[in-house]
């Protein structure tokens, strides 16, 4: 995995609902908005996955999701990080034992950073995607 | 003749030389685009196909908007005219035959008066 240049200054997210209650999602816009206000540091939520450069998941992975993540995650170009945002998409949450499940994610995606929570705070978030920034540093270090 | 000459031909000029530099600068400016690309795309798979929340890319046939979408309006604007003309265009040319002479013989009345 090469990184490029744009990739230190910037990481555009693509976030994906596999099944979740939406309470990680509001979180997610928590963090998005001024009050936090990431896209200072470049960081912003895109529509489209081949614009990212990180893969926002939340939810369990539903049965029916499970084939639309590996297709989505097929779509964000290389290099790609993947984040697991809350606890259904670590372990399955309160669905864990559910028959409707493919998941965690990690079940079907190699996943980069974990943020446990549920939901998880946006100070949580925020540390998560510095987490993810090390990671690639350590990643750029290695190349 | 100098192949290489303009050609007048009075109705405008043709120079080769200037067709070739043109297609030699259109070249190099593809050349540029695809060089500045995204080196990880990799045709035929997910990555090439375009996204559509997460389905899977439909046939084009299944999604392909047929000419006749674009006359829906015209066409429901004048649905009464064509719900009778329609069902008269049978496609038998006898039929045609009959409207044929039906009319000529109408017109014949109407504009030659005959008794």
């Amino acid at each position: 995995m090469k990184l490029t240049k744009s990739f230190n200054r910037s990481l555009w997210v693509f976030h994906l609902n596999t099944g979740s209650c939406n309470g990680c999602e509001i979180e997610i816009v928590a963090t998005i908005a001024p009050r936090y206000d990431p896209e200072r540091f470049g960081m912003r939520l895109v529509g489209s996955p081949k614009h990212a450069d990180v893969l926002l998941v939340t939810g369990p992975v539903t049965k029916k999701m499970a084939q639309k993540v590996r297709r989505v995650y097929e779509q964000v170009p290389d290099p790609k990080l993947v984040m697991c945002i809350g606890t259904c998409g670590q372990s399955g949450g309160v669905f864990y034992d559910s028959y409707n499940l493919d998941g965690p994610i990690d079940q079907v995606l190699p996943v980069d950073v974990y943020v446990p929570g549920c939901p998880p705070r946006p100070e949580a978030i925020i540390f998560g995607v510095v987490k993810a920034l090390e990671k690639l540093e350590r990643l750029e270090a290695a190349q | 003749m100098d192949p290489l000459s303009p050609v007048l031909t009075g109705y405008g000029v043709w120079n080769p030389l200037a067709w070739l530099v043109a297609f030699i600068a259109a070249a190099i400016v593809v050349y540029l685009l695809w060089n500045r690309g995204e080196s990880s795309c990799r045709k035929g798979t997910e990555f090439g196909r375009p996204y559509l929340s997460g389905n899977a890319e439909p046939d084009k046939g299944a999604v392909h908007i047929r000419a006749s979408n674009l006359y829906w309006g015209y066409l429901q604007a004048l649905k009464t005219y064509y719900d009778a003309i329609v069902p008269v265009h049978t496609g038998v040319l006898t039929d045609y035959m009959v409207w044929f002479v039906a009319v000529t013989a109408l017109l014949l009345v109407i504009i030659g008066g005959l008794p």
